[in-house]
């Protein structure tokens, strides 16, 4: 009486219709330029590479120099976040001081402070620090913006861990640091998987904090390299899909070979019980 | 992902938190001297609270004096206004039509991807290749950056877009133009961040739905429960943390929607179609210059994202201890 080929039915219907914007990027990233406008739902055919030859070498080298800026900033920025945050939140969740507890409470409300309301006076702070367009300046604010995030994963795992372990490490006379970094760190692997990859993407994609703390002339990460090639081929719609599939890739490959992870990070709390 | 996909409470609340350990009941008693504690903060906390003191507390409180002020980088002297901006906001035309876009697009990102997400975990809520392959094709968007999102959208809905091509084939005359009519360019965009929204609250309720025991299905089953009666009675009371992440996850990204907006429409078509408070803050402040007013702009909007944040968070969770 089930009808069993109903729902594989209706879910790939339902898939394939999602998926026409996907299709639509990888058809014409391999199709002839012209065809692109003329004809942009049809497949590739005969496929070229003409586009994304195009896009490795441009004269003035935007897909390298914007690749070059996001690798820099995203590494930079997660590897900082991680230590500093795990480090907070080590502090945070082993101290069961009232004033820490506050402290908890200010850091996790960063979490939902839009970053419009703080960006017009983050470039006067940077100005005057002579960090405004700078790698460093994005750095330095990705650090900032995001430290809630490390902060909130890593207090709620540390929490968990056996404080006795650190004590005893402590009383056989080991300095703090080394106790964190030898002994409590290495515990603390899933929570570090998931701020590295969390962030990870969040900082790779990122679009409106480049734009303006970068500004318009001083480089750009590959976000808003694809932002500012849209206006300079109008007509060249070809690099802009090659453009667009270059930059995503490198997220698509970290996705696919994370993708337990992704899935366990993202819904670790979604259930009940 | 950045503002358009997970926000940052996205993964916060559904962070891995492994149960929690009793202390050590000597711990807080003992009273060490004050130097070691000073240095033990100066070295794992400080360096952390530092940045953010300087890149999110800090730029808060000089948002909110500027705000305060008629402050103009290319026109001094700064005066103090007093709440002048703030008294400005409600009578300016343009703000009240930002914050009816803003409304109407959150309220779409917030229900349309929750109602279909759902549906979606629930038809792919079994084993095999198939469904694997298609749980990734929903997530997929959520990794892509908004730009990409927002350029290959536009494509696909310009005027002579595939999409329009389409509908003239199938003999409609004058499809709409998705993007360039003011009426109907706000519900496009609120569709696009839809589409990249989905494959999370699909993630999200699938990971809810292993969660419900099937012996309790199955003894609604016995019972005589049909499926609507078992969805009701048993699956969707369960499903209520998923909710409340989904909800509250795209309620603060679709508050501060930037990219889209940005990268679509950049505000247009016509006067501020589709303009959010997000686009205006940062037009205002760094096109116009109108330093003091667009402060004031962002306060107002911090304002209402804690305000509603809290209210909804408060009421989702309680809603979950009720079930």
């Amino acid at each position: 009486m089930t009808r069993s080929w109903l729902r594989p039915a209706v879910a790939l219907l339902v898939g394939a219709v999602f998926f026409v914007p996907l299709y639509l990027v990888l058809t014409n990233v391999f199709k002839q330029g012209d065809l692109i406008a003329k004809d942009p739902a049809s497949l590739p055919l005969p496929p070229t590479l003409a586009n994304i030859h195009a896009v490795l070498t441009r004269p003035d080298g935007l897909f390298w120099v914007s690749l070059a800026n996001s690798v820099v900033v995203t590494v930079l920025s997660i590897l900082v976040l991680t230590v500093l945050s795990a480090m907070l939140g080590h502090y945070l969740a082993r101290s069961g001081k009232r004033w820490t507890k506050v402290l908890t409470l200010v850091l996790l409300a960063g979490l939902m402070i839009p970053p419009q309301v703080i960006l017009i006076p983050i470039t006067d702070v940077l100005r005057v620090t002579h960090l405004m367009a700078t790698l460093q300046g994005l750095i330095l604010f990705n650090v900032g913006y995001y430290v809630p995030f490390g902060v909130f994963v890593f207090t709620g795992f540390i929490r968990g861990v056996p404080v006795e372990l650190e004590e005893a490490a402590l009383l056989d006379g080991a300095s703090r640091m080394q106790v964190f970094w030898r002994v409590v760190f290495p515990l603390l692997r899933p929570a570090t998987a998931s701020v590295l990859i969390f962030l990870g993407v969040w900082i790779w994609n990122d679009f409106i904090d480049p734009l303006i703390i970068l500004g318009p002339s001083q480089g750009t990460t590959i976000t808003t390299g694809i932002y500012r090639s849209i206006g300079q081929y109008q007509a060249d719609l070809g690099s802009v899909f090659a453009l667009m599939f270059l930059a995503t890739l490198p997220v698509l490959i970290f996705y696919l070979a994370l993708q337990k992870q992704f899935v366990k990070g993202l819904t670790g709390g979604a259930t009940k019980g | 992902m950045g503002e358009g996909g997970l926000t940052q409470l996205a993964a916060v609340v559904a962070s891995p938190a492994p149960p929690r350990t009793r202390r050590s009941p000597a711990r807080g008693r003992r009273r060490k001297p004050i130097l070691p504690r000073v240095a033990h903060f100066a070295s794992f906390g400080a360096p952390g609270v530092l940045v953010y003191l300087c890149f999110v507390l800090a730029p808060i409180l000089i948002s909110f004096g500027y705000s305060l002020t008629n402050y103009n980088p290319f026109n001094p002297p700064v005066k103090f206004v007093g709440l002048e901006n703030y008294r400005l906001l409600f009578t300016d035309e343009q703000f009240l039509i930002a914050l009816k876009v803003t409304t109407i697009l959150t309220v779409i990102v917030v229900v349309v991807p929750n109602v279909l997400g759902l549906g979606v975990a629930l038809l792919l809520d079994r084993k095999g290749w198939l469904y694997n392959a298609l749980r990734s094709v929903f997530f997929t968007p959520v990794i892509l950056s908004s730009v990409v999102v927002s350029i290959v959208w536009s494509r696909l809905l310009d005027d002579r877009g595939p999409l329009n091509d389409l509908l003239r084939a199938l003999g409609i005359e004058h499809p709409p133009g998705w993007l360039s009519d003011p009426d109907v360019a706000l519900y496009s965009v609120a569709s696009i961040v839809c589409w990249q929204m989905l494959g999370f609250c699909v993630v999200v309720y699938l990971a809810g739905l292993q969660g419900v025991p099937a012996e309790l299905l199955e003894a609604a089953e016995i019972d005589g429960a049909g499926p609507l009666r078992r969805f009701r009675a048993v699956t969707w009371p369960l499903l209520a943390p998923s909710l409340t992440i989904n909800t509250v996850v795209l309620l603060i990204s679709a508050f501060k929607t930037y990219d889209y907006v940005k990268v679509i429409t950049n505000g247009g078509p016509g006067s501020g179609a589709t303009a959010t408070i997000a686009f205006d803050v940062l037009q205002t402040g760094f096109d116009s210059n109108h330093v003091g007013y667009a402060s004031a702009m962002a306060v107002l909007m911090l304002v209402i994202v804690a305000v509603v944040t809290t209210v909804v968070l408060n009421f989702l969770r309680r809603r979950e201890v009720d079930l």
